[in-house]
């Protein structure tokens, strides 16, 4: 099929490439509602608010005050340790979970992976509440260890790891899709072969099934991480007084501070680290190897 | 034998994996339920019930308007999402193009950018560039922007399996290509586009950073919560959330009776 939008054919009938027809409004709509906004949000990051207006004198101030002030660094900090440690929490256990979806879940697959997808019906903030209701003080599990008489386990609350902890209870479900779906395109015959030439079981995960579906890992990491290193209710409710995470004071600057500016360029800084993971992650992709693209993509 | 014993540990182990995940993911559920039905959220000893939170949530026309606002963002945005997602599939699987490669990360980007990042920009984008304040359009437009990135990668790992000569084979015969699609195409890959629809409506039903600074004023069920956190969770949004769960429950039941009978596959090409 031709790309040219519009291709001239026999004596001047118009006829529009198919391609565009069906993937243009996609690709528009998503300029439009996200590119154009962040590119707003890159503007804004050089300008200057005062008493809640912004004003268009362009300068690096907020960047100025982002690597000056010890406290954003801290924060910053805090969010990209937590959310890496979350990420590879998640990558960790979510393998065992999609292999037996995938490989032995037969015709209720689908129903098994839309039972992890269905909390999500339930908002973050109620199941937030609902961790603190059965991790914390008088919560669930205290109340139970004090009438077995045992004591209170430490640190199960307000914590850096209880919202390591949240951040591993809602996003484990994008992992173990990701790399589901991944393995729904994988031919487990392989791991015959594989077998047949002598390799043991974990031989062959590590050397066959591992590498091939490495685009799922790589697309799981991705997604947990991202909303973990932007996170800010789950640290907030979860995480205690020494939690504070770069989102909480993101989010702040557009809610009672009033100043954008500074939250843009907070919002500029938390896309970079972002893209920074992204891009490692598509160097370690192999397009040629991946369950995902190898008969999709040439 | 003992080849086949260790292949039997494995693959409960691996089960086993999977139920503990299933209730780590439905203990907080099962609290929201808990906790709706209770007359006190802490943990009494015995516990005392009452149906006080499910007479409050029908006399209470906050959380009705709050749950229609969210239905809208979710159905809006599912549709669009799916919609688009799947557009793009086909076209970015089915034809050739130069822009194939720059396609699929377009329409992957929206992952790339947390929501916390998508319900700022928009906000500044609309209130100081096109200078509108909160709306339903704009909540439906940014929650479907993520919700398309998720639809497109769900449509996409199905679709890459999809065998195009069926559709080529229905044309020789003199389909139309909108035949070709709601007789050929449509028939196989509806249960991607049905996952498809359900990840995004959930994404936007439940959506708190992008709805929250698209919407202004208008209540949806997350921003009703976060407004009640102040003086504690209401026992209303419990019992919202508990019927909620409810009705996916009975759906998953559908499902599960649709499945074992072999009336609806849901894609399933095996015996």
């Amino acid at each position: 099929m031709s790309d040219v939008a519009i291709t001239r054919r026999h004596a001047g009938r118009i006829r529009i490439s198919p391609f565009l027809v069906l993937v243009a409004p996609g690709v528009v709509f998503i300029f439009l509602f996200l590119l154009l906004p962040l590119v707003v949000v890159i503007v804004f990051s050089f300008w200057r608010t005062e008493s809640y207006n912004l004003y268009p004198d362009w300068n690096l101030g907020n960047y100025h005050a982002l690597l000056t002030e010890a406290s954003y660094r801290t924060f910053l900090l805090r969010s990209i340790v937590g959310a890496l440690i979350a990420s590879v929490i998640c990558l960790v256990y979510a393998w065992p979970v999609a292999y037996f979806i995938a490989r032995h879940g037969g015709r209720y697959r689908l129903l098994l992976v839309l039972v992890l997808a269905a909390p999500f019906f339930t908002g973050v903030i109620l199941r937030v509440v609902a961790l603190q209701g059965i991790l914390g003080p008088g919560g669930l599990i205290s109340i139970t260890m004090a009438e077995l008489g045992l004591p209170p386990i430490q640190g199960l609350m307000y914590t850096q790891n209880a919202a390591t902890l949240g951040h591993v209870y809602l996003y484990l479900p994008f992992m173990v899709t990701a790399i589901y779906l991944s393995l729904a395109n994988f031919e487990f015959a392989l791991l015959e072969t594989a077998k047949i030439n002598g390799a043991g079981p974990f031989r062959a995960f590590f050397e066959v099934t591992w590498p091939l579906n490495w685009v799922g890992s790589a697309v799981g990491l991705v997604l947990v991480f991202i909303p973990c290193l932007a996170s800010s209710i789950t640290p907030q409710f979860l995480g205690g007084p020494n939690a504070t995470s770069f989102g909480m004071r993101l989010a702040a600057q557009f809610n009672e501070a009033g100043t954008w500016a500074l939250g843009s360029a907070m919002g500029v800084v938390l896309f970079l680290c972002s893209l920074v993971v992204i891009v490692l992650m598509s160097l370690t992709i192999n397009p040629r190897k991946s369950g995902l693209t190898a008969r999709g993509l040439d | 034998m003992t080849n086949k014993t260790s292949e039997a540990i494995r693959r409960l182990a691996m089960a086993a994996s999977l139920v503990v995940l299933y209730a780590f993911l439905y203990l907080p559920i099962g609290y929201v339920i808990y906790a709706s039905f209770s007359v006190d959220t802490d943990w009494p000893f015995p516990p005392s019930f009452t149906l006080d939170g499910y007479f409050d949530l029908f006399e209470s026309t906050l959380y009705f308007d709050a749950l229609v606002n969210s239905l809208m963002v979710g159905l809006g945005s599912g549709t669009l999402s799916a919609l688009l997602a799947t557009a793009g599939v086909i076209g970015i699987l089915r034809f050739r193009s130069r822009f194939r490669g720059i396609s699929v990360l377009i329409f992957l980007a929206p992952l790339f950018v947390a929501e916390l990042l998508i319900g700022i920009s928009s906000l500044a984008f609309n209130a100081k560039v096109l200078g509108l304040s909160g709306n339903m359009l704009s909540a439906i437009a940014a929650n479907t922007v993520e919700g398309t990135a998720f639809a497109f990668l769900i449509v996409f790992a199905q679709l890459v399996r999809y065998d195009w000569q069926m559709d080529d084979a229905a044309m020789v015969f003199g389909a139309t290509p909108p035949q070709v699609f709601w007789e050929v195409t449509l028939p196989t890959i509806w249960p991607s586009i049905l996952g498809a629809f359900l990840i995004s409506f959930i994404l936007g039903f439940n959506n708190l950073d992008i709805s929250f600074y698209n919407l202004g004023a208008i209540p949806t069920l997350p921003s009703v919560a976060w407004g009640s956190l102040r003086h504690g969770l209401g026992p209303e949004l419990f019992a919202l959330a508990s019927l909620t769960n409810g009705l996916v429950l009975v759906v998953f039941a559908v499902m599960y009776v649709l499945m074992t009978t072999g009336l609806v596959r849901f894609g399933y090409r095996g015996t």
